[in-house]
């Protein structure tokens, strides 16, 4: 009798004990992310995916607006405050690289093999060949068209590799007053003279926007706005969404943007809208890509499972539910059917254009003072766009304010 | 915030030399305890950042890694290197003037217009008064899409024919519309202390001088002016400290834009700190601000000798 009832307590006990390392094994993973409030029930779905997968592990996501987003991830990771998972884009990699876990030995240790994704997004989400990130979306600079105004001013829609020249014809005839051909917005500095062949780097990573080559072809763009009025120009303030509000009024006839923003913008305007390549200069096209990924904090107590997780978020179902929501242009090259079924439906040539953009993709050159570069050009472009000042002028002032 | 401080603090000097007398240890001990809670509160949170800031300002901390101590570099370069400094400094010193001086003429002449009123004097006071309680960001981003390029101001003066480059994309307007719209959210403040302080004047000094002959002119000059002179002084410390501050409207309407036209010291140090990270470089900036809000501070109060008249 009484052995049996040291039995049944030492089996009590022990049943206690597995319980409680059980609970122990259970992981909660905090998952650092950006966009808006109904994005969160899409993120959900993704971060069930983990669960589903890995019944001990749950992903929950803390999400803040974009560019509080930034101000936020310094603050958090110094104060040791960082989820498990961070999101990162891959312009911003060069600055906030060091806070994130290098992936490259957890790739090793399960033979992953990141060709299952498009190479120019993983180039973007490494940093000085390491691997830092895995990305859920990516996609090059391209110009969104309105094929309706296109259609009226009896202009031919772009070839693939259409010209500067013939950018600018089209931007020309399509302007009549205050009806623009084209809404200039900051990035196209950026994207645009990259297209044309210039560099706005010298050979040692360094800023050089000064350069002949940079200047020439930025001062292209500039005078689409200054001398041609083809395009209205931006305030300082807004410099990177006017364009696009311009381009769904009706009011501007082309504008830059990239693939992300596809589902959203056919869904805000009422005429039939195209995509088309980036204008090139004399010699071949060239495009830049970008786009965001996740990646596990250097920080984080669970990085085995915080890559579990990140190999789910960043699988092909998951990325199937994100492309099927025209939420994003997968990095993953297998599931972008996906997208190219529902955002790209009614978008005139998207399959074709991107395909071109992808394979003529050049490196997207950054260092860590990328952000204070896209910064200036907000700040000071307008002053060029508006014939206050001359194009070579407000590239010095900006090359003069960036850290060399 | 330090004007009040300083208010505060000249008022409470002359009274806690009469009641420390009569305060013996023991209540001094209860009265420490007691007010231990929001002491420590302002150690925590007020004291400590402002050390910690003082140190920052030495170093070359960029938010991520450990910062290191570089001396007096950060004031060097800020003094002599560089180039954005004395713009901004500039900016802020030519915002500060016009935005002071016609927000301090603005909300009297309303203050005076509105207890002139036979009736409907509450009605205009929170009418006036309603700016104050709206979001500085939410108000600063209805008048960006007002001035923004096409927006409609633009609309407006195209239909009276009014040929004027867009406010915010010209380097002299931009900063214009960024004191438009911070006369539009902060006169009212103003508006309803000066307001209320009027009311306050006697009516029989106002009746007396009446009887003596002076003129509405005269009243308002010789009586009610000299009288609601400690409110004027109150609401001009008060409005130069916000003003050498101004952040929210640029932050939304122009980031310090077109080129460095609206760059103030307030921008400046969010630009530097929490979009170039250069968290020690923002803290000298920030100092060397505190350091100009005090001496301005400081000139106003010596100042006010000669202006503010205290009824004792």
């Amino acid at each position: 009798m009484k052995l049996t009832t040291v039995l049944a307590a030492a089996f009590l006990a022990s049943s206690a004990f597995i319980a409680t390392a059980q609970a122990q094994e259970q992981v909660n993973l905090t998952w650092q992310m950006w966009g808006d409030e109904k994005d969160a029930a899409l993120w959900k779905s993704l971060a069930d995916l983990v669960t589903e997968e890995y019944p001990n592990i749950t992903v929950t996501a803390q999400i803040s607006g974009w560019t509080d987003y930034w101000t936020r991830l310094p603050v958090l990771a110094s104060s040791g405050q960082i989820g498990d998972l961070v999101a990162m884009q891959s312009m911003r990699m060069p600055s906030f690289y060091s806070i994130l876990e290098p992936l490259d030995a957890h790739f090793e240790s399960d033979g992953f093999d990141t060709s299952v994704f498009e190479s120019s997004i993983i180039a973007g989400l490494g940093h000085d060949g390491t691997q830092y990130a895995l990305p859920y979306d990516v996609g090059p600079w391209m110009v969104y068209y309105n094929r309706d105004r296109f259609a009226e001013a009896g202009v031919a829609e772009p070839a693939l590799d259409w010209t500067f020249d013939d950018f600018k014809a089209a931007a020309q005839k399509l302007t009549e007053g205050e009806n623009y051909g084209y809404a200039v917005q900051a990035f196209d500095f950026v994207a645009g003279p990259v297209a044309l062949g210039a560099e706005y780097f010298n050979d040692s990573n360094q800023f050089d926007v000064t350069n002949a080559g940079y200047a020439a072809a930025v001062g292209k763009f500039v005078d689409l706005v200054a001398v041609d009025k083809t395009s209205p120009v931006f305030a300082s303030g807004a410099g990177s969404i006017t364009g696009s509000g311009r381009f769904a009024a009706g009011g501007a006839a082309m504008y830059i943007d990239g693939p992300w923003v596809l589902q959203q913008t056919k869904d805000s305007v009422d005429f039939n809208i195209g995509v088309a390549p980036l204008p090139r200069g004399e010699g071949e096209s060239r495009f830049i890509t970008a786009g965001s990924g996740w990646g596990i904090s250097a920080t984080s107590q669970h990085k085995e499972e915080a890559y579990k997780a990140l190999q789910i978020l960043t699988g092909p179902k998951a990325a199937e539910i994100l492309a099927s929501a025209g939420r994003a242009l997968p990095g993953r090259l297998a599931e972008q059917k996906f997208w190219y079924d529902v955002a790209a439906k009614d978008v005139a040539g998207t399959h074709e254009v991107l395909d071109y953009m992808f394979a003529h993709s050049t490196p997207f050159r950054l260092n860590e003072y990328w952000n204070e570069f896209e910064n200036l050009i907000t700040q000071y472009m307008p002053l060029a766009l508006n014939g206050d000042s001359t194009t070579d002028a407000v590239l010095g002032d900006i090359q003069n304010q960036l850290p060399f | 915030m330090t004007a009040i401080n300083d208010v505060t603090e000249v008022a409470g000097s002359q009274k806690r030399s009469r009641w420390g007398s009569r305060l013996d240890r023991r209540e001094g001990r209860t009265a420490f305890f007691f007010l231990l809670p929001g002491l420590i509160g302002m150690v925590l949170f007020l004291v400590v950042p402002i050390i910690a800031s003082v140190v920052l300002s030495f170093t070359n901390w960029k938010l991520l890694g450990t910062p290191q101590f570089v001396g007096i570099s950060n004031y060097v370069r800020l003094f002599t290197a560089d180039p954005q400094f004395w713009p901004v400094l500039r900016n802020t010193l030519f915002f500060t003037a016009e935005y002071l001086v016609l927000n301090i003429v603005i909300s009297l002449g309303l203050a005076v217009w509105i207890s002139s009123l036979k009736m409907g004097q509450r009605w205009f006071r929170v009418v006036f008064f309603l700016p104050t309680f709206t979001p500085g960001i939410a108000v600063a981003i209805v008048w960006m899409l007002i001035f923004a390029p096409g927006g409609f101001f633009d609309f407006i003066m195209r239909s009276i024919s009014v040929e004027m480059p867009s406010m915010l994309t010209d380097q002299t307007l931009a900063m214009q519309a960024i004191i438009i719209v911070s006369l539009w959210a902060g006169v009212g403040y103003n508006t309803v202390l000066f307001n209320a302080a009027l009311d306050m004047v006697p009516q029989s000094y106002l009746e007396a001088a009446r009887i003596d002959g002076a003129n509405a002119w005269q009243r308002f000059w010789k009586i009610r002016l000299p009288l609601i002179s400690p409110t004027l002084f109150f609401g001009t410390v008060m409005t130069a400290i916000t003003s050498l501050q101004v952040f929210d409207q640029i932050y939304v309407m122009t980031r310090g834009g077109p080129g460095n036209a609206t760059a103030t010291l307030g921008y400046a140090i969010y630009q530097r700190g929490f979009q170039n990270f250069q968290m020690g470089y923002a803290s000298t900036i920030a100092w060397v601000m505190f350091a100009m809000i005090m001496a301005l501070t400081a000139v106003q109060f010596w100042l006010q000798r000669k202006w503010v008249h205290y009824d004792n």
